[in-house]
């Protein structure tokens, strides 16, 4: 489902003394099947931007395609549940928002709204517990004996489970140990490929968004500064920096081997592979110039 | 070096029916000094923070606090204001109305006269860099800016250890450099020691000492350079490594010969330049 957001503004607060522009203007398009990395500082407007999305927020003044369902600025109200159900949303910390008896039912509350029968939300449960790699073994304990990286992907099975076409991750890994993080990533990385999921990432970890997606949107002050590879947006260190934006630190990195050397240019690389090799050929071309 | 904490076969269950979260644990830390304790989850880190300022007391083994036992109900107050401790989530430890009320909230706990409370109050403000914010209310700051919050409620107090329990986890690139700024200065120019519970390995590549947790055992200790000479342990225990070793290990794989010496991202960029004006 291709999702476009034409002139988009929000504000929060309209007509109070807190009255707050956190969305000014916004156009732009996330193709079908892609996986869109949201990056930006604390107040960019990152989170307002991807919960129009499943229209958790009503724009201001614009409109909002996502597929063929449309929520416009000046539309009167309309069911939303069609359009929720094509968009998963992974909140963060999803794992405080687990409540049931046990891990099944918990992942069945979700397909069983959208008006699914007992037996085919129990099935889809399943599929979905194994997809996050939970074993069978556990499916009838208490989600609360879980450890937390656990309790996030139990959470996450719940949002699988009413098969979204489009996923809305919000910091999928604050607050996760290494292993976890790792974990996660690769899981959704799995997801996308496989089952052709459209994957929406908002992170403040460049590197993730580096390795991770085809596309790169950078916000700032309620607006996209740039949507583009992100072999392109991070081509763009003094902007980024300039908007308190870090570049991956293998960039980083690069940066202070070709500083050393004299060297202006911006070199991308996000593996550590592709680092070594930037670093190797920047040695060879220096030593071939003296 | 002049002890601070002592902490001898402290061993921890939450419950009978459930297995020992601390096992045996030995460690001293010093006064002044910067230790971090890092580990995966469910190592045992948080439930030792917890045993340090005594919310927890082992069921075995002591931890001593500047002398005093935390199983001493007559001194666990004095503990509690030697040993602040900063948790994870801004948005769970701030009480006050605004910035003000919070960092006085501790002051007011202990009892102290109002006219100390005064001056405390706009020294600790000062500290974190937050006075200019003394009237505001708390959802009109940042994850980093409470979480300077939460530090200088406990600066007030005068205490001598600051544990910080994976208190930047949460917070973004920005909001976690200012934190680590705070406290360094604090660590540096007052002396205060500070223990820090983290997953950040960057941050950890910075501290005067390490300790490595697994399965609530303490496998390591030591300074960072020695500790992460041995990679292959770390990765055992589900541990990351810090940037410069990864990418050390990466040019190794392509046979660019590197020794073992960086740690620092600065040092393996000044180790690849003398490598190659001597090729």
């Amino acid at each position: 489902m291709d999702i476009t957001f034409e002139h988009v503004t929000h504000v929060y607060g309209q007509k109070t003394p807190f009255e707050k522009k956190a969305l000014n203007d916004v156009s732009l398009h996330i193709p079908s099947g892609s996986f869109t990395s949201i990056i930006g500082h604390t107040g960019s407007g990152k989170s307002t931007l991807v919960q129009h999305i499943n229209g958790l927020l009503k724009p201001s003044a614009g409109r909002i395609s996502v597929g063929d369902f449309v929520i416009d600025a000046n539309q009167k109200k309309q069911d939303l549940k069609p359009l929720r159900e094509k968009v998963g949303y992974v909140f963060q910390y999803p794992e405080h928002q687990l409540f049931e008896e046990t891990i099944i039912k918990d992942v069945c509350f979700g397909p069983m709204n959208f008006g699914v029968s007992d037996s085919e939300a129990t099935k889809r449960a399943e599929e979905s517990l194994q997809l996050v790699g939970l074993p069978a073994a556990y499916w009838h304990r208490s989600p609360f004996d879980l450890s937390g990286g656990q309790m996030r992907r139990v959470a996450i099975a719940g949002v699988l489970a009413v098969r979204p076409q489009v996923i809305i991750l919000d910091e999928p890994t604050a607050g996760l140990d290494p292993r976890g993080r790792e974990e996660i990533l690769s899981l959704f990385s799995d997801l996308h490929k496989r089952l052709n999921l459209t994957i929406i990432m908002v992170t403040h970890n460049m590197s993730d968004a580096a390795i991770y997606s085809d596309q790169v949107i950078a916000m700032d002050g309620g607006k996209p500064l740039l949507a583009d590879t992100p072999e392109e947006v991070f081509s763009h260190v003094e902007l980024l920096r300039k908007v308190g934006l870090d570049v991956p630190e293998t960039m980083e990195f690069l940066s202070k081997l070709l500083k050393k050397a004299g060297k202006q240019q911006v070199v991308t690389a996000f593996t550590l592979d592709d680092t070594a090799d930037a670093v190797i050929d920047l040695l060879n071309e220096v030593k071939d110039h003296v | 070096m002049e002890k601070i904490i002592e902490v001898r076969d402290l061993s921890y269950r939450y419950s009978e029916e459930h297995p020992l979260v601390l096992k045996e644990i030995n460690f001293t830390v010093n006064k002044g000094e910067w230790l971090s304790i890092v580990g995966h989850n469910g190592s045992g880190k948080s439930t030792l923070a917890k045993c340090l300022n005594g919310l927890i007391i082992p069921q075995k083994g002591t931890v001593e606090v500047n002398g005093y036992d935390t199983a001493d109900e007559q001194t666990i107050w004095e503990i509690r204001r030697l040993v602040g401790m900063v948790f994870q989530n801004p948005d769970n430890q701030f009480v006050g109305a605004t910035v003000q009320d919070d960092v006085a909230f501790g002051m007011e706990n202990h009892g102290l006269p109002r006219a100390v409370m005064v001056e405390r109050l706009s020294e600790a403000l000062r500290l974190v860099k937050m006075e200019a914010f003394a009237q505001t209310e708390p959802h009109r700051l940042s994850g980093g800016q409470k979480q300077r919050v939460a530090i200088a409620g406990i600066v007030a107090l005068q205490p001598l250890i600051i544990i910080m329990d994976e208190a930047t986890s949460m917070l973004d690139p920005e909001g976690r450099r200012e934190i680590i700024q705070t406290v360094r200065d604090l660590n540096k120019k007052h002396q205060l020691t500070v223990i820090s519970i983290t997953h950040d390995l960057e941050e950890a590549i910075h501290s005067d000492r390490l300790l490595v947790m697994n399965d609530g055992q303490i496998v390591r200790e030591g300074k960072p350079r020695d500790i992460f000479k041995s990679t292959d342990l770390l990765k055992k225990v589900g541990l990351d490594l810090p940037f410069a070793i990864k990418m050390r290990n990466a040019l190794r794989a392509k046979e660019v010969p590197l020794t073992d010496s960086a740690l620092f991202q600065e040092e393996l960029v000044d180790e690849l330049w003398t490598l190659h004006s001597s090729m």
